[in-house]
């Protein structure tokens, strides 16, 4: 609770002879991080409200009874002195681990974790040194499918009931439960049922041991084998952040990477589990005109010659996660050679360029009251649906959905559900003015497209006029992952896409909107992939997949961030940006003549005020060193 | 320390003749000795028990091989010369027992010490090092020990060993 004046009082305690002052109210694990303690813990999540399952973390306390007590349930207290090395708290500790290996099969040769593991780091620091264990281990059949994604291994669960607790306070989705009781408790999945959330995958990340594996990477590298970088996930217009994984130059997983701002450290499955497509073996690595394979320069010349005098008959269907530096160079060549060309984005919504004052994600956390109009955000913005729920459940923030279908949210009892039929939510919104749920700001309304059932102009007035009358601001939810990109730099508007009655087509990526038009008489594709839709093209050219090209997304709150690749593309493969480079200098384009990214993005920078960001790309993140600390083994 | 212009002092001619008597005493001493010289490469020397030299992966009886991809080995190697890709065992395609064997499992000669950790690693002493030490060859590829070579024959199967 802060004091009147505003600030939060904090309390000074001692961890093993260090003091530190925390806020009042923090547990006394997080306590000690500050000063680079370590409390080992399976149980206690940061995300998640603390259970005391596990009784890994024992501590001593004093003042207080002479025992071992937990601390991820314990509030620090003013002049406490905590002990994680005296004798009672190290050979507590020991003790638990020696319950936990007492069933546990130790096969860690062959699990996916090993390498990353905490019950294998934690052994080695704080438990006994040898087994006196050797009665028989309880078993189960393993490993277990709980979905196409997910492998789960009883006999490795320490059941710390992080899978389940996810399952229940964050993602409300309730698939995992423990059954049976005490040491015959496991976890196993609803009724039996595979897992169908699309959030399933962070348990994977959140499992303290390897009883939660990904069956899409299972086997791929040991944690040692890869290198990795820390990224923004291409599949929607959320921009969580990610660390992407490299083994022999193949991407082989994508984790969550946690940045507050955003994401909170969860992601959605198709963040997680859909980048397999820059490994594929039949991938296209050389230019091909007219189905023969042929070198950059004939494929220039060949798409040049296609696209001539195409004028607005041109159209350019570009992929949803076009990087701002491949959309301030088509913007270059939209206002000079191909001007009037129509342009298309796959996968958008037809929310029209957001307004001045948007809101941003992290401020859902502090809105009183959230309005969801017309979006199925679990769909929509996944992880932005996430944080919905947690306003909601852990922060009191009242819900109110304006949606004609029964949504994801509505499993919230308190939550308000208007049902607007298609294509009138303007209406439905408009009399939302005095709903009693409005009266206490600050107030978010989150908005979408209806998945184009709605006319998003007509919904952008009634959210601005309802946003003025109750105080609170707006965020228009983009689908695409640089949508907002693209709006910046005007390349696309409020009105749906249509490509239909273009002559030449450029293709980069899948065909948006769904197809190449019949009327097309030339087609060049640009891709990672030859797909079906795609037809038989006049000529390929080779694309990047998002992890291993440079440059940088804008997300649906407008927020800049940069793309760190992991893989390294060998020629002839190409960046983007050089690509269209190289094709607006063939078109005589002044200043299009880049020597590298660096230079390209201060150009959009200057030229595209949305762009300004561009100018200072950060340093990469120095990769964090794992730290070592903690009480000697007894 | 004699002075390098002084002439040595004249000696008795008796010595000199004594002086080759006691040389071909020696030779013909030795003559007398057995003979410890190897005629490699027509005879072998005898490995000690624990040799370390060529790697074997090891099967079990049943055929089964005894490597589960772990790459432990490929981590206690101090020059990384193994490389282990692993893959998983399903019904129709059992390699090994348990879930997980050596889909590709490469070790390069050239840059292998033979300290032995990789043995001394191995979970489930899968990679041996054996006594064969003639590892000569004519090409850089061929260093590189595929999985078909390093495999021990299948006892059910009988397949030589492929000696390149
Ligand atoms: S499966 Fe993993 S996360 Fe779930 S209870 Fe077991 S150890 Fe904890
Ligand atoms: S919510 Fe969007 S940005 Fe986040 S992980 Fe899922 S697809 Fe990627
Ligand atoms: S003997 Fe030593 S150097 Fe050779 S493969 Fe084994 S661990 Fe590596
Ligand atoms: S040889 Fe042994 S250590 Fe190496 S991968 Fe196979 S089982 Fe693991
Ligand atoms: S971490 Fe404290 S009881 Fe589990």
């Amino acid at each position: 609770m802060p004091e009147p004046n505003g600030a939060v009082p904090t309390v000074t305690l001692t961890i093993d002879g260090h003091q530190v002052t925390v806020p009042r109210g923090t547990l006394i694990v997080e306590a000690a991080k500050r000063v680079r303690i370590e409390i080992p813990v399976f149980c206690y999540h940061h995300k998640m409200d603390p259970v005391g399952a596990c009784r890994m973390c024992l501590v001593e306390i004093s003042p207080g009874p002479p025992r071992p007590q937990t601390a991820c349930t314990t509030p620090v207290a003013e002049g406490m002195v905590v002990r994680t090395n005296s004798p009672m708290a190290v050979s507590a500790r020991a003790d638990i681990l020696e319950y936990e290996l007492a069933n546990h099969p130790l096969d860690c040769p062959v699990c996916d974790k090993g390498g990353e593991c905490p019950l294998q780091d934690y052994t080695f620091r704080h438990g006994y040194p040898t087994s006196r264990i050797n009665a028989p281990r309880r078993h189960f059949l393993k490993p277990i499918p709980l979905s196409e994604r997910i492998a789960l291994d009883r006999e490795r669960c320490v059941l710390c009931y992080r899978c389940t607790r996810y399952y229940d306070e964050i993602t409300w989705d309730q698939e995992l439960t423990a059954d049976h009781r005490g040491a015959d408790s496991y976890i196993t999945s609803q009724f039996g049922q595979p897992l169908r959330s699309i959030f399933s995958g962070n348990i994977i990340d959140l499992c303290p041991v390897g009883a939660l594996t990904s069956r899409v990477w299972r086997f791929e590298a040991r944690p040692w084998d890869m290198a990795y970088t820390g990224s923004v996930c291409s599949r929607c217009a959320v921009g969580c952040n990610v660390t992407l994984w490299e083994r022999r130059n193949q991407l082989v997983r994508v984790t969550s990477r946690q940045n507050d701002e955003i994401d909170e450290g969860w992601i959605c499955d198709r963040g997680r589990f859909e980048y397999t497509e820059v490994n594929r073996p039949d991938r296209i690595r050389v230019p091909q005109v007219e189905g023969r394979e042929a070198t950059w320069d004939e494929a220039m010349e060949a798409l040049l010659d296609g696209i001539q005098g195409a004028g607005h008959r041109l159209g350019i269907s570009i992929r949803r996660d076009v990087t701002n530096e491949e959309l301030f160079c088509l913007w270059r060549l939209l206002q000079g050679p191909c001007r009037g060309a129509r342009v298309a984005l796959e996968g958008r919504t037809s929310l029209p360029a957001p307004g001045e004052d948007t809101l941003l994600i992290r401020d859902l956390d502090c809105a009183r009251a959230i309005v969801v109009v017309a979006s199925d955000t679990a769909d929509d913005v996944p992880i932005v649906n996430l944080r919905i729920k947690k306003a909601v459940s852990k922060l009191g923030a009242r819900l109110l959905i304006v949606h004609p279908d029964r949504l994801d949210l509505d499993r919230w009892p308190e939550a308000e559900h208007i049902r607007n039929r298609p294509g009138e939510a303007a209406a439905a919104v408009r009399e939302l003015a005095g709903h009693p749920l409005l009266q206490e700001g600050p107030v978010a309304i989150l908005w979408g497209d209806g998945r184009g059932s709605e006319d998003t102009r007509e919904l952008a007035a009634a959210v601005a006029e309802l946003a003025t009358r109750v105080g609170g601001r707006s965020m228009p939810l983009y689908r695409a992952t640089n949508e907002r990109g693209a709006l910046a730099a005007g390349l696309i508007s409020g009105v749906p896409d249509d490509l239909e009655g273009c002559e030449a087509v450029i293709c980069y990526g899948p065909p948006a909107p769904g197809r190449i038009p019949a009327s097309a008489r030339f087609v060049a594709v640009w891709d990672l992939l030859l797909r079906p839709e795609h037809g038989s093209p006049d000529v390929v050219l080779p694309a990047l997949g998002f992890a291993e090209t440079q440059g940088s997304y804008t997300n649906l709150e407008g927020r800049v961030q940069f793309l760190h690749p992991v893989l390294h593309p060998e020629p002839p493969l190409r960046e983007g940006w050089e690509v269209l480079c190289e094709l607006g200098q063939r078109l005589k384009v002044r200043e299009m003549d880049f020597v590298g990214i660096f230079q390209l993005q201060r150009a959009a920078a200057r030229a595209i005020p949305q762009f300004a960001a561009l100018a200072s790309p950060p340093e990469p993140e120095p990769q964090p060193t794992p730290v070592l600390y903690g009480p000697a083994r007894p | 320390m004699t002075d390098e212009t002084e002439r040595p002092a004249r000696r008795n001619p008796l010595q000199d003749v004594a002086a080759l008597a006691q040389g071909l005493r020696t030779t013909l001493a030795e003559v007398m000795r057995p003979v410890v010289t190897t005629q490699y490469p027509e005879e072998k020397s005898p490995r000690a028990e624990r040799y370390r030299g060529r790697h074997y992966l090891r099967r079990y009886d049943n055929g089964l091989e005894r490597c589960i991809g772990c790459e432990l080995c490929a981590a206690a190697c101090p020059v990384g010369c193994i490389l282990v890709i692993a893959a998983e065992n399903t019904e129709d395609h059992r390699v090994s027992p348990g879930e997980r064997y050596a889909k590709v499992y490469e070790i390069n000669m050239l840059r292998c010490i033979f300290c032995g950790y990789c043995e001394e690693a191995c979970p489930v002493q899968a990679i041996v090092l054996g006594p064969e030490y003639e590892l000569s060859d004519v090409s850089r590829e061929r260093f590189i020990y595929t999985k078909d070579m390093l495999l021990e024959p299948n006892p059910a199967q009988q397949e030589p060993i492929v000696v390149r």
